[in-house]
């Protein structure tokens, strides 16, 4: 028998969020803990998660598992779970609408900041912008995200600074169109990220790095971003 | 129905990487180095008082275990704050951005500033 200790919370019944405990068999399997989260819903249907494709792909499970951010999925018991017991948590920092569901509010719109799609003013070819091999390489690590929020939850200045700070993901897209060949918005991308804020509140903690699911490195990305201002402003 | 969402931000509950404590420590440690400031500021002030004063304030570094404590302290905190710092400073040139380098140097700071405590003990006392 596992212990999952679950945050519940009802916007109608509870005055305040609390820890509930469940006794789940999972007959000895190393099951994923969204496996477990369907077993938990069977004893209880009131249960609230978000989840939908169950293999990682769509970013609708990211949650606080044992402490450290990430994907109900793709996360098995063998890497998160201590002395028989797992703790769920919704993710840090964003208002809970019930138990596990989040308000993702505050989080698309520091994505919709960085306006996450092709800027080009040039006119259009016939048939589409080409790109060499080398300048498509630069977008890998970049473009892979699906936006689940694992990182900028578990980023102490998006704690603090959520409505100021772009945050790793955001960012992390930022950096996506910066380096895209076929964008010609880069300068007044730069334009928009040059503020005490928006990209200069990283501090480096890489906790986004520690927690992705897909492996990418925000941390980097606000490199480049910073370099590039840098550059810019000399 | 509560209008006000609760939001979970219970710190305690979650698992704080290395590198995560080493960016906190490098705050805390320059809080503690700042504040330690007016401690050597005063005992440096009543130093240059008179000979007597200098030698009073020569005794207290030399025999008092809480003034050789305090300065013991703020030379460890200087030793860490220093080497996180390094650290930040290497990191903001672009080296060491991948987990694997950051985890290896937050290991080094803290190898480092244990190596500095020891030989700041060793001077003190």
């Amino acid at each position: 028998m596992l212990t999952v200790s679950v945050y519940r919370y009802h916007p109608e019944l509870d005055e305040k969020p609390y820890m509930q405990d469940f006794q789940v068999d999972t007959g000895g399997k190393d099951l994923m803990v969204l496996d477990v989260l369907n077993l938990l819903k069977v004893q209880d249907s009131g249960l609230a998660y978000r989840r939908s494709c169950r293999e990682g792909v769509c970013g609708s499970d990211g949650m606080n598992i044992n402490g450290t951010n990430g994907l109900a999925c793709i996360t098995p018991l063998s890497a998160c779970v201590k002395n028989n017991k797992l703790i769920l948590r919704p993710l840090p920092a964003l208002p809970v609408i019930r138990d596990l569901v989040i308000d993702m509010d505050q989080f698309y719109k520091q994505y919709e900041k960085v306006k996450p799609f092709l800027l080009n003013d040039t006119p259009a070819p016939a048939i589409e912008r080409l790109q060499s091999p080398e300048e498509r390489e630069k977008l890998d690590g970049l473009y892979e995200c699906i936006l689940c929020a694992c990182c900028s939850t578990a980023c102490p200045s998006f704690w603090w600074n959520p409505d100021k700070f772009i945050g790793p993901s955001g960012l992390l897209q930022a950096y996506r169109f910066l380096a895209d060949s076929r964008d010609t918005a880069t300068e007044e991308r730069l334009a928009d990220l040059d503020d005490p804020f928006s990209v200069f509140r990283c501090h480096g903690i890489m906790n986004c790095v520690t927690v992705c699911p897909k492996g990418l490195n925000p941390t980097k990305a606000i490199g480049h971003i910073r370099n590039m201002l840098l550059t810019r402003a000399t | 129905m509560s209008d006000k969402r609760p939001v979970n931000l219970d710190l305690g509950t979650f698992k704080h990487p290395l590198i995560s404590m080493i960016s906190i420590g490098h705050r805390i440690s320059g809080v503690i180095l700042f504040v330690g400031l007016v401690f050597l500021f005063c005992l440096f002030d009543t130093s240059l008082e008179g000979p007597a004063e200098f030698a009073s304030a020569q005794a207290l570094l030399q025999e008092d275990f809480l003034s050789q404590f305090i300065v013991w302290g703020l030379l460890s905190s200087l030793g860490f704050h220093f080497s996180a710092g390094m650290k930040h400073l290497v990191m903001d040139l672009g080296h060491g951005e991948e987990l694997e380098t950051a985890n290896n140097a937050a290991k080094f700071v803290v190898g480092l500033t244990l190596v500095l405590a020891v030989l700041a003990g060793v001077w003190v006392w």
